[in-house]
């Protein structure tokens, strides 16, 4: 399995490659310029434009242009893995990894049992080694628009994005999938409808429509009729934030996170309860499933350990790959509510043409996919004992 | 005479479905005797699994459903006592093996798993204990390294050891009954043999009493003691063997007997055999429900449907006529297999 994730990630490190390429060459072919507005601004001195574009290196072809952002993109700030203890401790990690992969190939369970957990324990001591001597941060290049590398950008809005999209995935997954279990084992009865219909109601109505209702009805109206302000619809925190108390702090963030976190996880919970339901419904069908009745189990165990373990399997891909979009930010929703995340970053990085933010979202995007791509296979062979990674 | 250990009593199971009302199994009844080994056969569709799923109680609501009918076991009717009461039944007393042995282990349990899962489930012992009688259940469907085998999964046997843990997780709490769904029916004609020799001798040596399904006629003539034959939900046919297979009294036994290939034949002459198509279940003709494909078929035959009546000297039969056929058998098909 170890061979097996260094061999997805060199995988996954060419198609970054090979995105980075079709990505930077798609915005040369656009032939905007990071300059088009300030040109369009009469008081703005051509020697100044000509300092800009020579800081940005637009005078370069475009090969030039891309190496150059290659070389920032990888090259980190300040890095150092924290000198010898962390390189042993590294060397140990990987030692054990391919020995126990050689070597220990019985499939008893204890023995798979211990050689996880082995494995567990000792890379968890690598990585507390490395991760309190460690030094690293990274760069990206430096925004067109502000002054600072665009990592730091990138790091708040992921930040903000991620705090809202796994709110939603949390909410959406914890309603969304017990709902489609239970719709399953009770099929066509009047409950089963019910979460039907809402699901089709839910998943046809466009973000923008139940976010906006949303606002209206609980943000706006409910604390005209209760004098309660309850939820805001806009930003991430109060502008005196920095004043609370902890537990105050708590309650802002939360009273700012609910609404987008509704609207996004209302519509992702139909989708999860309706594959749930489905996938549920195929396995509650299965000869494996038969026999488990046959044997005179009773039916809570016939679902919760025959049926459930099975009907999760393609659902964990599911989440998996849902984490991956979380980090490209949620465009519209952030755009109705002001949240500061990385679809909004995304847009205004693409309005001024700034090629290194741009960038910037699209590797942070396209990492996530290839590293939850990989934790998706890996979750899928840990649910499934027929894959094996070789 | 010994009492019957499982009675099924005019058992109709129908399912709804859109093109109609499905009468599955329209009012069989029989009588299973301890140890015996009785034969089910008939084409496809001729109700012989839902007949087996009636008498386990899996028929699956709201679609299908027992309309009447009783199966009486030890004084109960098994249609009757509550679910928590059919669930020590269930696996416990009466045991089934299904068709296809590829997909009905869970595959994301070991095989051991599963086992001792039954074990713990319908006998008073602990982990280690069940897994021990697990072990012996695969070692006694002669699965090589048995202790070490509980630890893999289903994917890692083939098709035949599949079907031996399956006869291990069905003989394993030491049933009464065993049903056995068309056990052989997927897997390849050698190890067709093989496993249903290991199971009716396993079931043997404990006394257990099988029913075995089939449409493989080859098969109940090996095997069993009895043979009952369905057509279109109902028994149309039912003797010893040899009354079966050598005074067919039932122009569609006969028929079925006629298809027979015989591999120690020189010439592959099919002598007779059934013309039409099996009826579909929801528009059964009235009277004989064989009688669209009966070559002696009357009048009579179109207005009454005939009853299971015993013949003297032969077994029993639903035929009006069965006195005056002939049916001739042409061709030796010995209860030697
Ligand atoms: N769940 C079901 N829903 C509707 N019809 C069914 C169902 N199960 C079985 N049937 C119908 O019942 C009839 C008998 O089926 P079955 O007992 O499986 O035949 P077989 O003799 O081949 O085992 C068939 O016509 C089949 O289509
Ligand atoms: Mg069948």
């Amino acid at each position: 399995m170890f061979a097996y994730v260094i061999r997805r990630l060199v995988y996954g490190a060419v198609t970054l490659l090979a995105l980075s390429m079709v990505v930077f060459w798609l915005l040369q072919k656009t032939g905007a310029s990071p300059l088009d507005r300030l040109k369009l601004n009469p008081r703005i001195q051509p020697d100044y434009l000509a300092s800009l574009t020579e800081r940005y290196g637009l005078d370069k072809s475009g090969p030039e242009q891309y190496w150059i952002w290659l070389k920032r993109f990888v090259t980190p700030r300040e890095a150092s893995i924290g000198g010898l203890p962390s390189i042993l401790a590294i060397s140990a990690g990987v030692a054990y990894s391919v020995l126990a992969s050689r070597f220990i190939k019985s499939r008893q369970f204890a023995v798979r049992i211990a050689k996880i957990g082995a494995g567990v324990l000792i890379w968890g001591f690598v990585l507390f080694t490395v991760w309190n001597r460690m030094n690293i941060v990274l760069d990206w290049g430096d925004s067109f628009r502000g002054d600072g590398p665009v990592f730091e950008d990138i790091t708040l809005a992921a930040g903000a994005s991620f705090r809202l999209g796994m709110t939603a995935l949390f909410l959406a997954v914890m309603i969304g999938i017990p709902l489609g279990i239970y719709q399953a084992t009770k099929q066509y009865s009047f409950f089963d409808q019910l979460g039907t219909t809402f699901s089709f109601v839910a998943f046809s109505t466009p973000i923008f429509i139940i976010g906006v209702f949303l606002q209206l009805g609980l943000g706006l109206y409910l604390e005209r009729w209760t004098g309660v302000k309850l939820f805001y619809v806009a930003g991430m925190t109060s502008s005196s934030y920095e004043s609370f108390t902890t537990l105050q702090r708590a309650g802002d963030i939360l009273q700012h996170l609910a609404l987008p976190a509704i609207s996004i996880a209302a519509i992702s919970l139909a989708g999860y309860s309706r594959f749930q339901r489905a996938s549920m419904l195929e396995v509650l069908h299965s000869d494996y499933l038969r026999t488990a009745k046959a044997k005179g189990l009773p039916r809570r165990r016939v679902i919760l350990k025959h049926a459930l373990r099975n009907a999760m399997i393609p659902i964990v891909t599911l989440i998996s790959l849902d984490i991956a979009s979380i980090i490209g930010g949620a465009i519209i929703t952030e755009s109705i509510f002001g949240w500061p995340g990385v679809g909004r970053l995304y847009i205004d990085a693409i309005n001024a043409v700034d090629y290194p933010a741009i960038m910037a979202v699209v590797m942070a995007i396209g990492a996530g996919i290839v590293v939850m791509n990989i934790v998706a296979d890996i979750l899928y062979g840990v649910l499934d004992p027929r894959v094996r990674y070789e | 005479m010994t009492e019957p250990l499982l009675s099924v009593k005019d058992l109709r199971t129908y399912f709804s479905t859109e093109e109609g009302i499905v009468r599955a199994v329209d009012g069989i009844s029989f009588d299973l005797m301890p140890g015996e080994r009785l034969g089910v056969v008939g084409e496809s569709g001729s109700g012989k699994s839902v007949t087996a799923m009636s008498i386990m109680r899996l028929v699956e609501p709201p679609a299908g459903e027992i309309v009447t009918g009783t199966v009486t076991y030890h004084g109960r009717n098994l249609l009757a006592i509550t679910e928590d009461e059919m669930r020590a039944v269930r696996g416990g007393q009466i045991a089934m093996i299904f068709q296809d042995p590829m997909t009905s282990l869970n595959p994301v349990y070991t095989v051991g798993d599963q086992l001792i899962e039954t074990i713990m489930l319908h006998q008073d012992v602990n982990k280690r204990d069940a897994r021990n009688v697990a072990a012996q259940a695969l070692s006694d469907v002669q699965i090589p390294n048995a202790a070490d085998r509980l630890d893999d999964y289903p994917h890692q046997f083939s098709g035949g050891m599949r079907q031996r843990v399956m006869i291990a997780m069905g003989l394993s709490c030491n049933p009464e009954v065993l049903i056995a769904d068309e056990p052989t029916t997927a897997l390849d004609v050698t190890t067709q043999a093989q496993i249903m020799d290991l199971m009716l001798r396993l079931a043997a040596d404990r006394g257990t009493a099988v029913i075995l399904i089939t449409h493989d006629l080859g098969v109940v003539a090996g095997f069993c003691d009895n043979v009952q034959v369905m057509y279109a939900g109902g028994i149309v046919e039912r003797g010893s063997n040899d009354d079966i297979f050598y005074r067919p009294q039932h122009p569609y036994t006969w028929g079925l007997l006629g298809s027979m290939t015989r591999l120690d034949e020189e010439q592959q002459v099919r002598l007779h055999s059934i013309r039409g198509a099996p009826p579909s279940v929801i528009d059964l003709p009235d009277g004989c429900r064989f009688r669209p494909r009966c070559d002696f078929a009357t009048d009579r035959c179109a207005q009454e449907l005939p009853l299971l009546r015993k013949i003297e000297g032969r077994g029993e039969v639903a035929c009006h006529h069965a006195e005056e056929l002939d049916l001739e058998i042409t061709r030796a098909v010995g209860a030697a297999g």
